[in-house]
């Protein structure tokens, strides 16, 4: 990098990685620092197992019918798939690894307003995820990560410990949202009022509200999905008087909101990153902010979205859809914010930004095919086809994994206190992009001719197009698994980064990389907003002012 | 040090302590508010026994949010909060009711039929005209059918003249669609006529249904009769004395749906030696569950 | 800020986190936080609520019928206990925050025994109905109920009295640390968060209790 070894401070002095030695100061460590570090990682872990799933799914439909497991595998194999990457990956990915890490920083605090419970709700998460997997030695799951009842009361696999395991690690999403609630309230920097707060933030706060508003009704659903199976409550029971579609309700009304978690993080993200690489103040800053809540209200409002075909009523039916529509505003206004910020900017094309710009296309490509779900009579044709599969991942992947990567490749640096490099990851990047459309664009087509999802055979016709999703999701496999090693290596032996590569404003890159063990060396005092770029120069939010005494906007 | 002046403000309040006093009358009118609300649950209000009894509950709540909770003297950031999770809690019933109190309006393919009541059929060989069908027949023919056929059979019922192709006119021999034997009179009752308004009336018992068949037969001429293929044709079994068909796929209410699903057991688990309920058709699909070794039972 | 603003900054002289300005910031930090927690009870236990309301309207005479078979006396006598006990841990948080430490210690010792005192009618409450067969859903064994509906009604009973029971239960153990803590003498007129905290907590679990007395065991 261009200033990699002219201010290596952190070189010399004292860092959270090496201000106290050994396995316990990690495992113990009230740190949010090491706590992000330590969600990174266990995170990341189960993103590989979530990952082999979908790889073996992936070849078993090579072919139409059996290939190299039997329906029953299949079932329980992207139950796992399912159910991991939703409750163990994208979920905490970006608020409790990104988020525990960068909170604090970007607010110029020392640390989240409560650190022994955010230690406490890392190893919540952990046992919540060890109960799920437990699952995996006695008979599986096969009932797809959803739940529905009544086949999940009535099948013999082992529903109970995963259903239990994501109750478990959903009380870990709690105490992360109201941790991260009260810190954004009562811990930010002398000057850094609510208009100055960066991007990242708001999005992390909009999505902590979620969190703690929908995943107590998650906790609900699934205690009374465990009783079910035990005690025969009879409530999602339509043998005895129950509703089954019910329990859909109670599922989607936090499910819904969840998805909402996975990717306002995500768009915080490309919100730092467009103005940073754009070299030019973000465009919208209000707009972006508000949006974030626009979505996270609207997120409570649309979950009958995915039970139109469920038999729910016609009017809830019309409802819904109708409400739905209203999602595409809020989004919208931030798409085309980032759009606007990019126009005669100076774009550099570093990985994070590329990254960016791969989030803005599939992201788009995915919201807009939430649009055709949404409406009312198109979805009862694709409704349980590939489509469905199609859209959600470019969402989730093409939209939070995307996000992921270009913030894991921004704060690289300041994280490991090393650069990555630079062209490995740009071909890599090219190759996971190549590997996610190629994996993901057949599905459209598939659904749309009506290959239903969940089916362990298909009908020959299909054949091609499943043979071209299987091979791109070689090449999606090739490219994480890439970046993993080469940001793996660079860690340890990567080129010392300096405090701030990108020449960021936000008040994580005005400290060394990696930071002190209490964040700054001084109490930053914030003079300015965030996005504050010129061509020629940019104004860290630490910029004295003279006179007055206020910062700009 | 003063406290910097872009630092956000903090703002210095006086913890407010309660007195003794004031908690003693706040606990003793919460008292005396369940009171008033077991003596008022004794009096009948018909439909607003339920607001009335929410209502005093919402009182109670609110002194213990606002007195004990310390919500009136704290800053207005937690009452905020709190009162958001009740506003959420409203969503999410408000928008589950549009789904469960108005499912009236939802179909879903299955068969209408209730499985008759073993032994409990009134007619043996019902497609055999009897007096009793006959009569059986006229009974259900001026409840369904006079508002087009007209009270006798003619085709000239008040909707009639609204209506193209007319309604049959059955005391004439000639033109009939589907043709005058008793069985295509029935397939008539069953599938309806594509381009009129003759609707399928598979609806019906086929008991009733053969009651229908027998008086508008009785309404014309003699035909020819049905043979024994005739029978089949419709999904009669000539040898049986019943009438059981095999159920048809028809658009019916979720409601009847969900009661058929628990009644006719095919919903319920199968045991040990019993059919597999996964997939039945499916060859490569077929007692997959019994060739794993397990049951449909829950477990752990 | 460092230790010697916070020296200045209040009258506090008490010990608080580093990462806060102040014991006062500390304090205001620790009450929204248990406020946050009380929101995701009520969204947790509302979900019970929902449930109820949503069955009660689509099987109004069976839940009408069922409910007849609690009984209202018990239901009040809980009523007024609980009530009771919100009053006294009042009266013990206010102690606390007075430095009256021994008159504290006794009202929530006050408390820890109404909260018994409610538990026990529960248990007489409960073992009466498993008695006569009112059980949740598929245990349901009782004659005299006649609408199949019926066994719906003890589902939600014993679910939504089975949680609230869950949470005096956990409630008596904070009572109970902070009978420990206060016998430590801890809490003073400068700090006395946890006793407030668990006020907070207490209170709610009242709360609750309000709406479900009458919507089990009075309209049903």
């Amino acid at each position: 990098m261009t200033s990699g070894h002219t201010t290596a401070v952190a070189a010399h002095g004292d860092n959270y990685l090496n201000h106290s030695k050994g396995i316990k100061s990690w495992l113990f460590t009230l740190d949010h620092k090491r706590i992000g570090v330590m969600y990174l990682f266990t995170v990341l872990s189960f993103f590989l197992l979530g990952g082999i799933f979908a790889l073996l799914i992936r070849l078993e439909l090579w072919g139409p019918g059996r290939n190299i497991m039997d329906a029953g595998t299949y079932n329980k194999f992207f139950t796992y798939h399912g159910a991991i990457m939703v409750f163990l990956v994208v979920i905490p990915l970006i608020p409790a690894a990104m988020g525990n890490f960068f909170i604090p920083m970007m607010l110029g605090a020392k640390d989240v307003a409560f650190p022994r419970l955010n230690l406490a709700s890392y190893y919540i998460f952990v046992i919540g995820a060890v109960f799920a997997l437990c699952a995996l030695f006695f008979r599986g799951a096969d009932t797809g990560w959803t739940f529905y009842t009544p086949y999940s009361i009535r099948t013999s696999t082992t529903v109970i410990l995963v259903v239990g395991g994501a109750f478990i690690a959903g009380f870990s999403s709690i105490l992360t949202g109201l941790n991260m609630i009260v810190t954004i309230h009562k811990l930010r920097a002398p000057g850094l009022s609510w208009t100055r707060l960066p991007l990242f933030v708001w999005a992390i706060y909009a999505t902590s509200i979620i969190q703690v508003l929908a995943t107590p009704v998650l906790a609900i659903t699934l205690v009374l999905l465990i009783c079910e199976r035990l005690f025969q409550i009879g409530i999602f029971d339509p043998k005895l008087g129950g509703d089954a579609v019910l329990f859909q309700h109670f599922f989607w009304f936090y499910s819904h909101p969840a998805v909402y978690i996975m990717i306002l993080p995500a768009m915080g993200i490309i919100s730092e990153v467009m103005p940073v690489f754009s070299r030019k103040p973000i465009f919208g800053y209000k707009a972006i902010a508000y949006a974030s809540f626009g979505i996270a209200l609207i997120a409570f409002i649309v979950w009958g979205h995915h039970m139109f075909v469920s038999g729910q009523s016609e009017l809830a039916n019309f409802v819904f859809s109708l409400l739905t529509m209203f999602v595409a505003i809020p989004t919208g206004v931030k798409v085309f914010s980032w759009v606007a910020t990019m126009y005669k900017g100076s774009i550099r094309f570093n990985v994070p930004m590329l990254y960016a710009l791969g989030f803005l296309e599939l992201f788009t490509i995915g919201g807009l095919t939430g649009v055709f779900l949404g409406t009312l009579a198109i979805d009862v044709h694709l409704t349980a086809t590939y489509f469905i599969v199609a859209h959600f991942h470019y969402v989730m992947v093409g939209g939070t994994m995307m996000a992921f990567l270009a913030g894991l490749h921004y704060w690289f640096p300041k994280m490991s206190g090393r650069m990555y490099p630079e062209k490995q990851a740009v071909w890599a990047f090219i190759c996971i992009i190549i590997g996610f459309n190629l994996t993901f664009f057949p599905q459209f087509i598939l659904g749309a001719e009506g290959m239903p999802r969940r089916y362990w055979a298909y009908l020959p016709e299909f054949t091609n197009l499943n043979r071209l999703s299987t091979i791109g999701s070689w090449f999606l496999a090739v490219g994480f698994g890439w970046t993993a090693v080469y940001l793996w290596k660079s860690m340890f032996k990567g080129p010392k980064a300096s405090a701030n590569p990108w020449e960021g404003n936000t008040l994580e890159w005005q400290t060394p990389s990696p930071p002190p063990f209490e964040n700054f060396t001084e109490t930053p005092i914030v003079t300015m907003w965030p996005y504050e770029y010129r061509a020629s120069k940019n104004y860290p939010m630490t910029t004295p002012v003279q006179g007055s005494g206020k910062g700009v906007q | 040090m003063e406290q910097h002046p872009l630092q956000p403000k903090v703002k210095k309040h006086h913890h407010h302590i309660m007195p003794t006093k004031t908690a003693l009358m706040i606990g003793g009118t919460l008292l005396f508010l369940t009171f008033v609300t077991v003596w008022v649950a004794g009096i009948d209000f018909g439909a607003w026994n339920f607001p009335i009894a929410m209502l005093v509950a919402t009182v109670k709540a609110s002194l213990v949010a606002l007195f004990f909770m310390n919500l009136y003297y704290d800053s207005k950031e937690n009452g905020v909060i709190f009162i958001t999770s009740i506003l959420f809690l409203a969503i999410f019933l408000t928008f589950t009711a549009t789904d469960l109190f108005f499912r009236g309006d939802v179909y879903v393919k299955g068969s209408l039929a209730m499985a008759a009541p073993a032994g409990k059929s009134k007619f043996t060989k019902p497609w055999v005209s009897t007096p009793e069908l006959i009569a059986h027949g006229k009974t259900i023919f001026l409840a369904q059918c006079t508002g087009c056929h007209g009270n006798e059979g003619k085709g000239d019922g008040a909707a009639a003249a609204a209506l193209n192709p007319h309604p049959r006119n059955f005391t004439q021999q000639e033109g009939w669609k589907n043709g005058r034997k008793p069985s295509q009179i029935f397939k008539t009752l069953k599938e309806g006529i594509a381009g009129s308004a003759m609707a399928s009336y598979a609806t019906l018992p086929a008991d009733d249904r053969w009651g229908l068949v027998h008086f508008v037969d009785s309404l014309g001429g003699p035909n020819a009769g049905d043979t024994n293929e005739d029978l089949v044709k419709v999904g009669v079994d000539p040898n049986k004395t019943e009438s059981a068909e095999a159920p048809e796929e028809k658009t019916i209410p979720v409601e009847v749906a969900m009661k058929r699903m628990v009644e006719d057991g095919g919903y319920s688990e199968a045991k040990a030696g019993e059919e597999s309920n996964v997939a039945p058709g499916n060859p490569e699909l077929e007692n997959y569950d019994k060739r794993l070794g397990r049951s449909f039972t829950p477990h752990l | 800020m460092s230790d010697v603003h916070t020296a200045v900054a209040g009258e506090h002289t008490r010990h608080h986190a580093h990462h806060f300005e102040s014991a006062e910031a500390e304090f205001d930090a620790c009450k929204q936080g248990m406020w946050i927690f009380l929101v995701t009870e009520v969204l947790m236990i509302g979900g019970l609520f929902v449930g109820y309301t949503l069955f009660r309207g689509m099987n109004h005479d069976a839940f009408h019928e069922a409910h007849k078979m609690l009984n209202v006396k018990l239901g009040a006598t809980n009523t007024v206990v609980l009530i009771t006990s919100s009053v006294t841990m009042l009266l013990g948080v206010t102690s606390a925050q007075r430095g009256q430490r021994s008159k504290s210690m006794k009202y929530l010792i006050m408390t820890f025994l109404l909260a018994c005192c409610f538990l026990v009618v529960k248990y007489f409450e409960y073992s009466a109905k498993f008695h006569h067969g009112l059980l949740p859903g598929g245990n349901f064994t009782n004659e005299e109920l006649t609408n199949p509906r019926s066994s719906l009604f003890f589902s939600f009973y014993f679910l939504m009295t089975g949680v609230h029971a869950f949470h005096v239960v956990v409630g008596m153990g904070l009572m109970a640390w902070l009978m420990k803590r206060t016998a430590n003498k801890d809490f003073g007129p400068d700090y006395y968060t946890p006793v407030e905290l668990v006020g907070f907590y207490w209170h709610f679990v009242d709360l609750v209790w309000i709406y479900l007395f009458p919507l089990l065991y009075l309209v049903g």
